[in-house]
């Protein structure tokens, strides 16, 4: 067999999941599978008890919120982001993203949590939850406890879910009025792997807040102070596009791959940083 | 701790017949249909989740076999490749626009595309209002080496015309 002798528990509550992953150093909580059991057939992640939460139906909801908080369950597959009219209300970058990932195959059965909690710096979600200002709920022995996007990632496949806890729900506030949103990659292919990743939320206009992220190049989500700050306070008819490329992935070693040098992803990150800059200027309202 | 770590006993209802068989919790969805079940219909293409030959459907959503654990498919109910037409009957409108439409050469990743398409088909029953792009979309997740994509697009698009796909 292609998978090490592990073994499996299917719990029917959130508390009999939370038992189970505290009670054993090697538990690993299973949602839809589609990179844990890839790993685990390479043998590339050492697992002893696998915590499979697809069933939990308290982890399986979408709701939005009478002030418009939209609350993501992380057992939540990218099939059901992509068919929610809640999703499409409240943030429909998210249904775009959700409906171009993968495969159909992938996304019938790969969770909004799953991509998450994976981290992998090539991860769709981290930069848009960041950019959002989401907030991860984590549940764990003493209730549900909530991390900031910013201290949710924490660095390569790593997230601030500690050893007998899980993520509960992605919670992502309202978006503002004249909020803008922009989400760029350069990929390999149409819905491929991306090479670089630039998620941005602007407020206001005259800006009154900036979030730039990047994704691809670095251990975590990166955000870009220098440009955002070369954003807050501009009118969006000046902000000045190449002026914020030039401060986006300074001072950053990007990692180089088979597909490309660290080099030519930085400056891809600057590219896609800068379009994704003019389409939430372009895109008032709610993206 | 033996080599299997642990055992279950599941209940998976697999081409509307149920079984209850004993599988070890490592033991993939693929490996229990080909391996367990004796139905071979399903191919194993690149064992990464890349080629989608192992598509199979899981209570109505295709899925590639080879990224399920099989205790995963517990309670559930699969269709495979074999739940198409019946043995040595004749096929069903999907195959057969398959077949006239060349639609495969080597015919490994064909069982996938089926699936897949079966599965599309019963979203969509209407392809008629859906561009080429997006059906071709549909079939990201299957890997075919030989025909190029045409004449699959082809075929899928003459068997909606067709009636009964769905069955």
């Amino acid at each position: 067999m292609l998978m090490a002798p592990v073994r499996y528990v299917r719990p029917d509550s959130v508390g009999d999941a939370l038992e189970a992953l505290e009670g054993e150093d090697g538990a690993r909580v299973l949602a839809g599978g589609q990179s844990l059991v890839n790993a685990l057939k390479l043998r590339a992640a050492r697992v002893e008890l696998l915590v499979d939460i697809t069933r939990l139906a308290e982890l399986s909801e979408i709701s939005l919120e009478p002030d418009g908080t939209l609350v993501v369950g992380a057992a939540v597959t990218y099939v059901e982001v992509e068919r929610s009219a809640d999703v499409a209300r409240a943030l429909p970058l998210l249904q775009h993203i959700a409906a171009h990932l993968v495969d159909r195959q992938v996304r019938n059965r790969g969770t909004v949590g799953g991509n998450c909690c994976l981290n992998d710096p090539l991860s769709n979600l981290p930069p848009l939850f960041v950019a959002i200002g989401a907030r991860f709920r984590i549940a764990g022995r003493d209730g549900l406890r909530e991390v900031d996007a910013d201290d949710f990632f924490t660095g390569p496949y790593q997230t601030a879910v500690r050893h007998g806890e899980l993520l509960h729900s992605v919670v992502v506030p309202p978006l503002a009025p004249d909020t803008g949103l922009g989400y760029q990659s350069l990929q390999l292919g149409a819905e491929s792997w991306a090479l670089a990743r630039a998620a941005v939320c602007l407020v206001g206009d005259p800006i009154s807040s900036a979030r730039v992220v990047l994704g691809c190049i670095g251990p975590r989500p990166l955000r870009q102070p220098d440009a955002e700050e070369r954003l807050i306070g501009r009118r969006r008819a000046d902000v000045d596009l190449q002026e914020v490329e030039r401060a986006t992935a300074v001072g950053i070693r990007a990692f180089g791959d088979v597909h490309a040098s660290g080099k030519y992803r930085l400056a891809m990150a600057k590219t896609v940083a800068g379009r994704a800059v003019a389409q939430a200027i372009g895109t008032e309202g709610t993206a | 701790m033996n080599d299997d770590a642990t055992v279950h006993v599941v209940h998976v209802t697999v081409n509307g017949e149920e079984h209850e068989r004993t599988v070890p919790a490592r033991q993939l969805l693929v490996h229990f249909l080909r391996d367990t079940l004796g139905l071979r219909g399903t191919h194993i293409g690149c064992d990464t989740g890349n080629c989608g030959a192992c598509t199979v459907i899981v209570d109505g959503q295709a899925i590639k076999s080879c990224m399920v654990l099989a205790v995963q498919a517990d309670g559930l109910e699969v269709e495979t490749v074999e739940s198409l037409a019946p043995r040595g009957g004749s096929l069903n409108p999907l195959q057969q626009a398959f077949h006239e439409h060349h639609a495969l050469q080597c015919g490994y990743c064909t069982p996938g595309m089926l699936m897949s398409a079966t599965a599309m088909l019963r979203d969509n029953p209407d392809l008629s209002s859906m561009p080429d792009e997006e059906l071709r979309r549909s079939f990201k997740g299957n890997i075919c080496r030989c025909t190029g994509y045409e004449n699959i697009v082809v075929a899928v698009r003459a068997a909606a015309g067709a009636q009964e796909v769905t069955s």
